[in-house]
């Protein structure tokens, strides 16, 4: 379980060094990772005369932070943005907390059902989410949440995912003696939790906070169906620019730089981490 | 401190919190999920035995009425084969794409960590901003690909309204987001395999090919089966794509003559486009259970190719 | 069934959790009032905001503004849970008979003064959001009579007349102007085509028809009107000669084509004038206005509603009463385009007079009043909206070589009846 704070297990696989063809193989699958990005970016820098020349621009012009301006002006991207942090925030400490709270239980202590309870909390992982989009919809209508972000914050509270992970996790990372010695000091199993299970629990906690405030960032169907184009996130903001009504097909590709950007720089800051958290997952399958 | 065993009342309190806690700390998960993941899934099953539209104020028990009409509705049938068409078209390549490219990872490489980010990139982007992005690319009159195209010297081609080459397009977009992932997946499974099998093979003479088909492939089988499977299940739910694919052309049908509406979006049109939600409750349940049957019946398919 | 107790209690732990209890809703008491209005298009209100708020400093206005389809979508939604619907509600032409259908969902403007106000409008603009109880749910604002745009510099490519009188000549009827198009499209600079797509010329021509998709018992007549049939033919003979650029309307691609001079000529109700401004500002003055083949027709326009569900409905009822005003729309009008349906505007001098330095200057006041006086009105029924679209992807059917014509004609018929089901 220590893969997660040393995500990479550096094996040097002799007679298995990387030539030419490798190091040109991997270039090119970079540049088509980074192109449609890259391209987005040049569009957004460009005013509206600029799109769709024969042949087409692939230089970045001057106007991007002219274009991110009108893009606020003219849209709700500032109140998306807002929304988004809150939502995705939200999100992300509810479904850490909870998911480490409940780890902590099936981890390491003894209760009648945790067997039954643990399978059923990991099974939930494989129900597709969508599917009770219908339900849910009703739901927030009877709670008079729809067209509020609410709506969107309540059911990413809890993972099933994010049980499992902690669970896995905890398992291993909190030895079994630490807590019977707590135990003989006469600490509330409460107590456990937070003087010893939550700063063990740190290193995987950060990569499934990475991880669920990405997908929460980038979530769109469900805030498509449920809020307005009012008061939207910014991934359902981003979906009404590109609708049609706007006649400026800059501000759209501004709109999608805007709306990635926050997770690029998360990606650029913590993307050892992230990686790490998906190969350890691999891993363990 | 005195031990905990020496005081009646404080062993009393120990086991309430031994035996009790637990509950406590797994109540918010399971409350809420229960009542945002599995109460929805299961009303579902109601919702679709009724004649429920959001817009009327009446609504009558109609059992399997809706299912029986979803048989025999064309639209349905034309979005799973749209379905499955774009899965096999998104799901084969991006695995292959992803094997290849964890082998390429899998040696000593320079500037690692920045090679594994970069192929990770596309998998944090937003689905929103990729398919507008791509959807720009894929335009019939001033698109860059059919630009490409025409400097090869071949006619221009009107993406989104063929079948397959919406299909291409939609599949392209799964692609080049998730390619990258399961390469990462690879690449660790890869990194698991025991050195000494591949030191041994060297020693039988075995060459790079040889080893990579006869030790990684074989190694990899339940890796492979693990992102066959979720591709599975995440490339069946697939509506995001080929809604946002057509943007601006208001309702979500999949093109003018729904070449490339998925099983998703048909749900969703039924329900938020026309607001039927007792007919999108039968699509969800169907869907649900072709998900579940294409789950296992790539499990074992996965499982005998590797094996034989 | 299902408790709204119940659900609240298996929530009220999420509730706790977030602490959230804003969603963005504006303070009902104390401090301004801000009233929402949800839109689709440009409308041309945005410069009045600042007059009103102006004067009545306890108003601020936020407009929002999203896709024609996604809008009246989102807006059958929020009026059926009776939530999430903004103060004031645009509504177009092709879907007010479904709204209407239901005015328990409005504010009945009749019990705020509206009879006063009933002589601004035409007459049957009037009628289309009078409820049968009784109710008016919404006050025109712009309506869609037609003319015809068209490049002038294209036109003398191609070798035909430019002049918009000879060009009115060109087109007496839809046949002439099917025949000019051959003769364009014979001699047709690269790059553009005689019109922007079938189904945008196919609503022109429906909309002169005394009878459309309905008749006024609101029975669907699709399949028997021999109006409709005898369009969507005239278009798909005109698509299969090459006059069509093939554009969806609405979609990106589509204003695209505007700022590239993808076509020649596109049926122009009032409100397209705004949509070519904004978009084809590099043919500035090349572009100009004539008349419609056939004469009269109404596509489009639409209504300012306040839903029932409104906290402000005394203070939204007296913004759309004043943005739908004579003297607000003539602003709209001369700084737009867009043309009120408020007839008590149309004798002022600065809209008889209106002509359009974009459209070579173009008597556009002239013009667009005398085809809104003109028009004979089309009786709309509740899915006018949805059987357009249906309509317009059966002919997109065509343009994209998926099928011909009776084919598409007949999966069309198909999906009228499911849409009427």
């Amino acid at each position: 379980m220590a893969t997660i704070t040393r995500p990479f297990r550096g094996v040097l696989r002799p007679g298995r060094s990387a030539g030419f063809w490798t190091y040109a193989a991997l270039i090119a699958v970079l540049l088509g990772s980074l192109f449609p990005i890259y391209w987005s970016l040049v569009v957004a820098s460009q005013s509206n005369d600029a799109i769709a020349k024969v042949p087409p621009v692939l230089t970045p012009g001057g106007h991007l932070f002219e274009n991110i301006a009108r893009v606020f002006d003219t849209t709700v991207f500032g109140k998306a943005l807002l929304n988004s942090f809150i939502v995705s925030g939200s999100v992300t400490v509810s479904v850490v907390f909870f998911s480490t709270l409940a780890g902590f239980a099936f981890a390491k202590l003894r209760f009648r059902g945790r067997g039954g309870l643990l399978v059923a909390a990991i099974a939930t992982t494989t129900v597709p989410h969508q599917l009770g989009i219908i339900p849910l919809y009703i739901l927030m209508g009877e709670l008079g949440w729809t067209g509020r972000i609410e709506a969107v914050i309540v059911p990413g509270l809890v993972t099933a995912f994010g049980v499992f992970f902690m669970t896995q996790y905890l398992t291993g990372a909190v030895p079994d003696e630490l807590l019977e010695a707590g135990r003989m000091d006469g600490c509330t199993t409460l107590r456990l939790f937070w003087h010893v299970v939550l700063p063990a629990a740190r290193p995987a906690a950060a990569v499934l906070g990475l991880f669920t405030f990405m997908q929460a960032w980038n979530d769109f169907f469900w805030p498509l169906v449920v809020l307005t184009p009012g008061n939207p996130t910014v991934q359902y903001a981003l979906s009404a620019l590109a609708s049609g009504y706007t006649t400026d097909y800059t501000l759209v590709l501004t709109g999608t730089v805007i709306a990635t950007v926050p997770i690029v720089v998360v990606f650029a800051l913590l993307g050892r981490q992230i990686i790490g958290g998906i190969m350890s997952g691999a891993i363990k399958g | 401190m005195t031990s905990a065993r020496t005081r009646p009342r404080r062993r009393w309190a120990y086991v309430l919190d031994v035996k009790g806690s637990p509950y406590i700390y797994i109540a918010p998960f399971f409350l809420l999920f229960g009542a945002v993941g599995l109460f929805p899934l299961l009303y579902t099953a109601y919702v679709s035995m009724t004649d429920w539209n959001l817009l009327e104020t009446t609504r009558e028990w109609v059992g399997l009425e809706n299912y029986a009409e979803l048989i025999g509705d064309a639209y349905f049938w034309n979005s799973l084969v749209n379905t499955v068409s774009i899965w096999l078209l998104s799901t084969v390549p991006q695995l292959l794409g992803a094997l290849f490219i964890a082998h390429m990872l899998n040696r000593s490489l320079r500037a690692r960590t920045f090679f594994r980010m970069g192929v990770l990139l596309p998998n944090v982007t937003s689905i929103v901003a990729v398919t507008i992005i791509f959807a720009q690319l894929f335009g019939r009159d001033f698109g860059m690909v059919n630009w490409l195209i025409g400097l090869a010297g071949l006619d221009p081609i009107d993406w989104q309204a063929g079948t397959l080459s919406s299909h291409i397009a939609i599949s392209l977009i799964v692609i080049w987001r998730w390619t990258g992932y399961n390469a990462l997946i690879y690449l660790a499974a890869m990194q698991a395999i025991p050195n000494h099998l591949y030191e041994a093979a060297t020693i039988d003479g075995a060459g790079q090919a040889t080893q990579f088909w006869k030790i990684t492939i074989p190694m990899l089988r339940p890796t492979i089966i693990f992102t066959a499977v979720v591709s599975t299940i995440g490339g069946f739910q697939i509506i995001a794509e080929p809604l946002l694919f057509q943007s601006g052309t208001g309702n979500p049908t999949g093109g003018s003559d729904r070449q490339f509406q998925t099983v998703g979006l048909y749900l969703y049109e039924q329900g938020f486009g026309r607001y039927e939600f007792g007919y999108a409750s039968a699509i969800a349940w169907t869907l649900c259970l072709i998900i579940v049957v294409m789950a296992v019946v790539n499990f074992s398919i996965t499982r005998r190719i590797k094996s034989g | 069934m299902f408790s709204k107790r119940l659900a609240a209690g298996l929530l009220a732990l999420g509730v706790l959790a977030t602490g959230c209890g804003s969603g963005g809703e504006p303070a009902a008491s104390g401090g301004p009032i801000t009233l929402t209005l949800n839109l689709f298009g440009n409308m041309g209100f945005k410069e009045l905001y600042a007059e009103y708020e102006a004067a009545h400093p306890n108003i601020k206005i936020v407009e929002r503004t999203s896709a024609y389809n996604d809008h009246h979508r989102n807006l059958a939604a929020h009026l059926a849970t009776k939530q999430g619907a903004a103060d004031v509600e645009a509504v177009d032409t092709g879907f007010v008979a479904q709204f209407r259908g239901q005015p328990q969902h409005f504010t009945d403007l009749n019990q705020h003064g509206a009879a006063a106000l009933k002589d601004r409008w035409l007459p049957w603009k009037w009628e289309a959001s009078l409820a049968k109880t009784g109710a008016q749910i919404g006050y025109g604002t712009d309506v869609g009579g037609l003319a015809m745009c068209y490049r002038r510099d294209l036109f003398e490519k191609a070798g035909l007349p430019a002049a918009r009188d000879e060009v009115s000549k060109l087109w007496p009827d839809w046949a002439a102007y099917f025949e000019t198009g051959k003769r364009y499209t014979a001699k047709k600079p690269a790059g553009a085509a005689f019109f922007d797509g079938g189904p945008q010329v196919f609503n022109a021509m429906i909309g002169q028809a005394p009878v459309g998709y309905y008749d006024t018992a609101d029975q669907v007549v699709v399949a028997t009107n021999p109006e409709v049939r005898k369009a969507y033919d005239q278009v798909l003979g005109a698509v299969a000669a090459g006059q069509s650029a093939k554009l969806v309307g609405s979609s990106p691609a589509w204003n695209t084509g505007f700022a590239k001079g993808q076509f020649a000529t596109i049926a122009c109700p009032a409100w397209m004038l705004a949509k070519i401004q904004d978009q084809a500002k590099e043919f500035a003055g090349k572009w100009d206005v004539a008349a419609i083949p056939g004469g009269g027709g109404n596509w489009g326009g639409a209504y300012l509603t306040v839903p029932a569900q409104s906290e402000h409905t005394k203070e939204a009822v007296a913004l759309i009463a004043w943005l739908t005003a004579p003297e607000q729309q003539v602003k709209v009008f001369t700084k737009h385009g867009i043309l009120p349906s408020t007839v008590a505007g149309y004798d002022k001098p600065e809209v008889t007079g209106l002509t359009s330095e974009f459209f070579n200057d173009a008597p556009i006041g002239q013009i667009f009043t005398t085809a809104a006086v003109n028009l004979e009105p089309q009786y709309q029924g509740p899915r006018a909206g949805d059987i357009q679209t249906a309509i317009r992807d059966a002919i997109n059917r065509v343009e994209e070589g998926k099928q011909d014509g009776p084919q598409a004609w007949e999966q069309l018929l198909k999906d009228v009846d499911r849409i009427e089901k």
